[in-house]
């Protein structure tokens, strides 16, 4: 079966996160980008079901600028077969994304479409579920288990309230959770054979698709920094502080 | 008056510590060979309280051991003679930045992961870095002129302090080079002080210099095929690339590191020795330059797989591998040696190193890591489970001169990086000459005359 993985190129996990000074956005300039941690947890999960004799295609795919570029070379070191850029320079919203990943389906016909269950740039959360709807598909979100059995995948989920296991059929879409796997580091010689694979360019507007945005950012702002804390000199006063400074007695 | 009422005269009676578990604790550092017996602890809140504590044991006739983070690895901290440890972890703040000077003044407590942050928040970077930044402090730090995984690149402490402020054994306030970057006036005490261990005098402030944040860095992990070859690969990506670390690992290092702390392996392929080798990528040239040189190694047959980080987090994960070493293999006692020779001389000197090791202590496991790329080499042997600590020591230190013979041959160091201390005093003589030392004991006069800052370390 052919297995199409969604990855996004985002801000690293380990950057400490700037918002610009006019309140319009994060700062991503000369900034350390990588792939969405989810994705890779996405694609590790392809690459398994190939190893397994589960997947025999697996198709990377990303919706973003050709700086994109990067993080299709790092999921084809991993060990994706092909990748396809779809280029568009204002990044459209979870919906937009949805639509021209529900045409590349058209395209490509996958039996599974794995993304990570949200991009840690915005935490949207939203792709995978608007993809699911639109294609018609069943979904398994914020999957941490996979087994793929015949035509349908037995998949254990993250919940608030524990694990589910839920069945679905065939084609359908997962989204991954941090547990799903330990994503592996490509090898540098698969890196240098990664710089030869095929990446597929199609621009965004090519897909005839409507990709308004529907929000507005009014204005980013960095979280409140935290007080310091303050050492009181014994437990009388730290009374008499809850009681009258923070309210709580 | 008795000692200790003027200890709780000169701090108060909440800063000077006489019980048991404080004297245990505070009396010792990372070595675990001695038995702390210090008469108390304190912790000095300002300069002027050092002072006035030098002042007192000066006249007392008691001696002073100064202790940071207790991370050494020699001695240099323990107190077990009824010294009066002066602990700076009240001394713990950060007062002055200047981001023009790019310097900062830090109180000696201050511990180095807590400098690298107050760097990072400033858009900058304070590039001494080790396995226990998160615990030690600056004076140690200084004191030990301490070097760590980044000294390929930056250096050792000493090239960051641009000024520090001391009390010396006399009980004198010195405040050296002013943070000055130029500063051609006659002799530089700063320099004495950067890794005297602590024995001429208290550091009670240091301007640390910092500099630009490194972009992107870019971690490989290759599996190399012998020491020449891994020497080899040290040139060919030196030749090619500014490196900012070239750390190696031997196969039972990782393999302990696997086993103990289930780490995953970088790749499946074994190999007899691993190199780390670290890298900014703020171009794409520079990923471009490093591949090549991976290709042309594994093409000389060097290297037989690696892997590059993706991420940072990858590239953290990676460092895990080598900077945990020393943690995890604490769990079996090892007897660690830290060697240094000319970057050129690692395989030979190497090569007979293991020869005296194995023909004397066939039955120990041996560990090899270090900073390959400063020609600096750890080597721990470890404590096999039936020996009891004492036997094993001496089993180790009666190998000892057989290594730091071989070292003396080659105009080596018994000690790169982790000072003398106490546990190294006897070896001394292998890396420095008489005259040298007899130097030695002369400037500390000069600054300690009364012998009372940590006595009985280094000579």
């Amino acid at each position: 079966m052919k297995v199409l993985v969604a990855v996004k190129r985002v801000v690293d996990y380990n950057v400490r996160i700037r918002v610009k000074s006019d309140g319009s956005g994060v700062d991503t300039d000369n900034v350390v980008m990588s792939m969405n941690p989810f994705d890779e947890n996405g694609l590790e999960e392809a690459l398994r079901m190939k190893q397994a004799g589960v997947a025999t295609e697996i198709v990377a795919v990303t919706v973003g600028t050709e700086q994109s570029q990067d993080t299709l070379r790092s999921a084809l070191a991993m060990g994706a077969d092909r990748a396809i850029l779809i280029n568009a320079e204002e990044a459209p919203e979870p919906l937009g994304i949805a639509k021209l990943l529900s045409k590349v389906v058209e395209q490509e016909q996958p039996q599974v479409v794995i993304l990570g269950k949200q991009a840690i740039d915005d935490d949207s959360n939203q792709t995978g579920q608007m993809l699911a709807a639109l294609l018609n598909w069943p979904q398994g979100t914020f999957a941490s288990k996979a087994e793929f059995e015949g035509d349908s995948v037995n998949l254990t989920r993250e919940t608030d309230a524990g694990l589910e296991t839920i069945k679905i059929n065939l084609p359908a879409i997962i989204t991954t959770d941090l547990r799903l796997n330990e994503p592996r580091l490509p090898k540098l010689p698969d890196i240098m054979k990664a710089k030869k694979k095929p990446i597929d360019m199609v621009e965004a507007a090519s897909f005839g698709v409507d990709l308004t945005p529907r929000l507005e950012v009014v204005s980013v702002s960095a979280p409140e920094a935290r007080k310091p804390g303050v050492i009181v000199a014994n437990a009388a006063e730290l009374i008499d502080k809850l009681k009258n400074e923070a309210g709580v007695l | 008056m008795n000692i200790l009422q003027q200890l709780n005269d000169i701090f108060t009676p909440e800063r000077v510590l006489t019980d048991e578990d404080s004297l245990q604790n505070y009396g010792k550092d990372w070595t675990q060979v001695y038995t702390p017996d210090p008469l108390a602890i304190v912790f000095p809140t300002s300069t002027e309280e050092v002072q006035a504590l030098v002042k007192m044991a000066n006249e007392e006739g008691v001696a002073l051991v100064p202790s940071g983070g207790r991370t050494g690895l020699c001695g240099g901290a323990v107190a077990m003679n009824k010294e009066i440890v002066v602990s700076f972890d009240r001394m713990n703040k950060i007062l002055d930045f200047n981001s023009i000077d790019r310097s900062v003044v830090c109180q000696p407590g201050v511990i180095t992961q807590q400098l690298q942050n107050f760097a990072e928040e400033n858009n900058l970077f304070y590039p001494v870095d080790f396995g226990s930044s998160g615990s030690s402090q600056l004076g140690g730090n200084i004191s030990t002129n301490a070097g760590g995984i980044k000294v390929v690149r930056y250096g050792l402490t000493r090239n960051w302090v641009l000024g520090l402020k001391v009390v010396t054994g006399a009980g004198e306030v010195l405040d050296l080079n002013h943070g000055l970057v130029k500063n051609a006036t006659g002799y530089d005490f700063r320099h004495l002080f950067i890794g005297a261990e602590g024995t001429l005098g208290f550091i009670t402030e240091a301007t640390m210099r910092l500099t630009n944040i490194p972009k992107n860095l870019t971690v490989f992990v290759l599996g190399v095929t012998d020491i020449p070859a891994l020497m080899q690969v040290f040139e060919t990506f030196q030749n090619t690339i500014e490196l900012s670390a070239f750390e190696f690992f031997s196969e039972d290092t990782l393999s302990l590191m696997v086993n103990d702390k289930g780490y995953a392996r970088p790749f499946d392929t074994e190999a007899p020795y691993y190199a780390l080798i670290e890298f900014e990528v703020d171009h794409e040239s520079k990923e471009e330059s490093a591949l090549q040189a991976f290709e042309a190694c594994a093409e000389e047959g060097w290297v037989v797989d690696g892997v590059m980080s993706q991420s940072l987090q990858q590239a953290k994960d990676l460092w895990r591998l080598r900077e945990d070493i020393s943690e995890t293999i604490s769990a079996y006692t090892p007897y660690k040696n830290d060697l240094s020779v000319n970057i050129s001389k690692v395989p030979e000197y190497l090569d007979k190193v293991e020869q005296a090791v194995n023909q004397n202590y066939s039955e120990f496991k041996v560990l090899w890591y270090g900073h390959i790329g400063d020609g600096n080499l750890h080597l721990n042997i470890l404590k096999p489970d039936s020996m009891e600590v004492s036997e094993f020591f001496e089993q180790c230190s009666k190998v000892n001169p057989d290594i730091f013979e071989v070292t003396k041959k080659m105009n080596g160091s018994v000690s790169a990086e982790h000072g003398i201390g106490i546990i190294k005093k006897n070896y001394l003589k292998y890396s420095r000459s008489k005259e040298e030392v007899e130097l030695m004991a002369s400037v500390k006069k000069i600054f300690d005359p009364k012998g009372i800052i940590n006595p009985g370390k280094i000579f």
